[in-house]
């Protein structure tokens, strides 16, 4: 199918759509096309129908040409305004403006909403810097980025859940217009955009060929890489800021283009952007249609968003992921102690101290208390099953991120990048929404199932491709991109039990009580166990599947069966300090920096470090804003977040 | 009225009630139980997010003695066991803290919405199982009764036959929430004999969340907007044609209500049916506690 024929196909649809939206939506059906301008039913379609089907269009094609031109200037086929962190960093950027300097957005809007999107990019390629900015290490920091603003952007919403209720249905793109305003501060900003890229196109079509070769064709590349990227992220946040958080066409469009056959930058700058505006203005015709008489918001962007994680799982084996990149994959060489024994042992005696303060140090009703001061009813009582759990929760990550690291040989993976977490999440929402009055044990029984089939998901799509690591990351994170969209559409909703939501998902160990408590600690001791005789493994298979192979390891089968046991680490923790934690890729990573290189040693290390670390949040959260808490996932991705600033100043 | 008379009650009840048993030591989780609280007397020892509760239920105000508690979904439990606490009421929404709070004093589950029955029976329902556990028995029922003279007195200074009623809050500015017949502000409207423009589909609280276009069919009915209004919504719809052709605000002057938290009380109905009342008469809401601030 050439791109000319898809997109006639989709303009078909979107005719079909519009007449039958038309005739069910409008009072007076078809008819109102014959009615006059300055009635009612005229104006309906005038100055809301119309400029919300021009602003889709417009904000669909804005997208995609984003979305070309980020995948052009990286050469890497899954760049767009979402993946590189951008919508997140719009996104946070406008929340904090509602909320400590709301006269900004009165005035300059645009510009937080640039600035917010450039910095959480230019976070992102800070991250992947080192990597040569390699196609799969971008979508992986952009993922990293995108949890750590999310999970500012959730802490936020659940201190603010009133203030911050326009900013939701914002947050989830409903396109909906009132007036032809938007429509106007979109489309000269996009011409802008676009005739920008026109002028930059022909440079960047150089860039299909390598570095060496554009750069004797006299391209500047570091002025042309940062003008289109810069481009790129002006036209997104443009777009976001005056439709709202839109997933998805950005990463779609350009992707179907190609493989309908644009093979040109040409073609790609000129059908994506078209596809985009249908994709997007089909979607948005099809939810007016269906939702014109609910009582509830299905906001569209969202919606694209859920729609279009299915469409990523179906595109990431078709596209072409091995491009000629340096080999940069390698971890950096660390030297490995002389004696692991004695540092492990001095992890465990902090890790101890940090147990003995978070169950005596904290505050009471009449401030700071001294340790059993308060009968023991009224303080370590609730504070043991929390620090067991935190403990157990880190420890389990931990043990989860070391695995999935050393499998992968990506040390920017993590267990909330298989998706698991984001699975466990979708069970427990589940709950939350159809079975209100539901115990906690219901919904962990949600969130156990949940996590199951999202494994099974893993399993099954990437049985095929033997389980390269890679694929398996890029599946997991459609899945959380599916949770991200679900969970928009559902705090956009308005309903009063979203804070209990927005309470879980922030990462907390509030609901934990003592059976409990008990049960993930039994759980982490016996995975930890479980796990031993499987550190062998984690030694041969980053050194490559040949040689894995030739060393005797089934290698599709330890992966397999590592791959279970990260699911059921993550699900476990997951239950306990929700989807948000960045424990299971610190841990690893500091437990190496540390000098612990072996496998055994590295586990070691990684867990008494993630459990440590989680206890720490943990009691700080408690501490700092009492009695308002602070979530421990929260305060453990504020922690990780300045861990990874300290890193990158050492790349 | 209702709330000032429960302040009145709260002054004196040192002497008053003193004969009677010494009230229980209670902590509330839900707004709308803590108002009820304050207002007859009994404020609680302890409530969740006092600030947030002065900007969006604006009265009866919070005593200084009221203890902060946190979030509401997430009270804090080592505060809540060292007070002492009788009792802690609570709404099914919070139905999986109970556990957790049965282990600091009783939990008293008191609900509006999630059983049949109006919200107006309901919340009076609600009062006086409130009042029983903090032995305020006569201070509810005089509570029901001012509020009902109350929106009785505010009726009454409606214009004759009013127009049906089309009771919003702005999210933003091209989305809003309806309040239809089975929410708190619906049954207030019933009561008033005003009838509720917003005949179509709502949720659970008996309200809708719905772009603004879908007003639009809607004729022949009075406009009035619930404070706060969000950051920049007044610009917005002020240049926006489609709000201006709305039926409902090309015909008639739009009323300006205070805040009133539609899942609150007996003090909330009294709220807003004094509100709509001073809004018909283009008077202040005379006596209150101020209109709050948009968003903060």
């Amino acid at each position: 199918m050439t791109p000319t024929r898809l997109c006639s196909l989709f303009l078909v649809v979107l005719g079909v759509a519009c007449v039958w939206a038309l005739a069910t939506i409008m009072p007076g059906g078809l008819g109102m096309l014959a009615a006059p301008g300055d009635s009612l039913t005229g104006i309906l379609l005038r100055y809301n129908w119309l400029p919300r089907l021009v602003a889709s269009l417009l904000g669909g094609a804005g997208l995609a040409l984003a979305g070309v031109l980020m995948q052009q200037t990286l050469r890497n086929p899954l760049a767009a305004p979402t993946t590189l962190g951008v919508v997140s960093g719009v996104h946070l950027a406008l929340l904090l403006a509602t909320l400590f300097a709301p006269w900004l957005l009165l005035h300059v809007r645009g510009v937080v909403g640039f600035v917010g999107g450039a910095a959480a990019m230019g976070l992102v390629f800070a991250l992947a810097w080192r990597r040569a900015l390699a196609p799969t290490v971008v979508v992986l920091a952009g993922l990293v980025v995108n949890l750590y603003l999310g999970a500012l952007v959730v802490v936020l919403l659940l201190f603010n859940q009133e203030a911050l209720r326009g900013m939701m249905i914002w947050g989830a793109g409903s396109l909906a217009q009132n007036n032809w305003d938007g429509v106007f501060y979109l489309l000269p900003r996009l011409a802008i955009g676009a005739l920008a890229a026109t002028a930059l196109s022909r440079a960047l079509a150089l860039l299909d060929l390598d570095d060496v070769n554009a750069k004797n064709l006299g391209v500047s590349l570091q002025y042309l890489r940062a003008g289109a990227l810069g481009v790129a992220v002006f036209v997104a946040s443009v777009v976001v800021v005056e439709l709202g958080v839109i997933g998805f066409v950005g990463l779609a469009a350009p992707s179907i283009v190609r493989l309908a056959g644009a093979r040109t930058l040409k073609a790609r700058l000129v059908w994506a952007p078209v596809l985009g505006a249908l994709l997007l203005a089909v979607t948005d015709q099809v939810l007016q249609l269906t939702t014109h008489d609910s009582a509830a918001l299905i906001p569209t962007g969202a919606t694209t968003a859920a729609l279009g994680a299915p469409l990523l799982l179906w595109l990431i084996p078709r596209l072409n992921m091995r491009r000629p990149v340096p080999q940069t994959m390698a971890e950096a060489p660390t030297v490995r102690l002389r004696a692991p024994s004695r540092l492990l042992l001095a992890l465990v005696v902090a890790a101890a101290a940090m147990v003995v303060i978070a169950l005596l140090v904290g505050r009471g009703a009449d401030g700071w208390t001294w340790p059993l001061q308060l009968p023991w009813a009224e303080t370590g009582a609730w504070r043991l099953p929390r620090v067991l759990a935190a403990g157990a929760a880190g420890l389990m990550l931990s043990l989860a991120g070391t695995i999935i690291q050393r499998v992968s040989g990506n040390p920017m993976a993590s267990p909330e990048v298989l998706g698991i977490s984001a699975g466990t999440a979708m069970g427990v929402l589940a709950v939350i929404l159809l079975w209100p009055a539901a115990g906690t044990s219901v919904m962990l029984g949600a969130g156990i199932f949940g996590a199951f089939a999202t494994l099974a998901l893993l399993v099954v799509l990437n049985a095929r491709s033997d389980f390269e690591p890679e694929r398996v990351l890029l599946t997991g994170i459609s899945v959380l991109f599916l949770f991200d969209a679900i969970s928009k559409i559902v705090l956009a909703g308005s309903d009063p039990r979203t804070q209990q939501l927005l309470a879980w998902m922030s990462g907390t160990t509030y609901y934990v009580d003592m059976p409990l408590a008990l049960t993930v600690t039994a759980l982490a001791a016996v995975l930890l166990l479980a796990t031993r005789p499987l550190a062998a493994w984690l030694d041969l298979l980053p050194l490559g599947v040949p040689t894995a192979r030739a060393l005797g390891v089934n290698v599709t089968f330890s992966r397999l069966l590592l791959l279970a046991v990260v699911a059921v680490l993550t699900a476990g923790a997951t239950l306990v300090v929700g989807p948000l934690s960045f424990v299971g890729l610190l841990a690893p990573h500091m437990a190496r920096l540390l000098g612990l290189t072996r496998a055994r040693e590295q586990l070691a290390g990684a867990v008494v470090i993630g459990a440590l670390l989680m206890i720490l949040a943990d009691w700080a959260g408690r501490v700092v804003l009492f009695p308002s808490e602070i979530p421990a996932g929260l305060v453990a991705t504020l922690i990780g977040g300045s861990y990874f600033m300290w890193r990158l100043r050492r790349m | 009225m209702g709330w000032l008379v429960g302040l009145a009650l709260f002054v004196s009840g040192g002497l008053g009630v003193a004969n009677a048993q010494p009230t229980p030591r209670v902590a509330a989780i839900d707004w709308g139980q803590a108002q009820t609280l304050i207002a007859i007397g009994a404020a609680p020892v302890a409530m969740a997010q006092i600030a947030s509760y002065g900007d969006w239920v604006g009265g009866p105000a919070v005593p200084d003695s009221v203890r902060e508690l946190g979030l509401r979904v997430q009270p804090n439990m080592e505060l809540l066991s060292q007070l002492d606490l009788d009792a802690i009421t609570i709404t099914p929404m919070y139905a999986n803290s109970r556990t957790r709070l049965a282990q600091v004093a009783s939990v008293e589950s008191i609900d509006v919405y999630y059983h049949e029955g109006s919200a107006w029976d309901n919340t009076v329902e609600s009062t006086r199982k409130l009042a029983r556990l903090v032995h305020r028995e006569a201070a509810a029922e005089q509570l029901i009764e001012t509020t009902r003279a109350d929106i009785e007195a505010a009726a009454r200074r409606l214009p004759a036959d009013p127009e049906p009623l089309l009771v919003i809050q702005f999210i933003d500015a091209r989305h809003v929430r309806v309040f239809g017949d089975n929410s708190l502000i619906g049954n207030v409207m019933t009561r008033m004999g005003v009838a509720n423009a917003w005949q179509e589909q709502t949720n659970f609280w008996g309200f809708a969340l719905v772009p603004i276009e879908r007003l639009a069919a809607i004729e022949n009915a009075r406009m009035a907007v619930l404070d706060p209004m969000p950051v920049g919504v007044a610009e917005e719809i002020a240049s926006s044609v489609l709000w201006q052709s709305l039926p409902a605000v090309r015909d008639r002057p739009i009323l300006d209500l205070p805040a009133v938290w539609s899942f609150g009380g007996l003090p909330s109905a009294t709220r807003f049916a004094r509100g709509l009342a001073a809004a018909y008469d283009g008077r202040e809401t005379a006596g209150e506690t101020e209109t709050p601030e948009s968003a903060p």
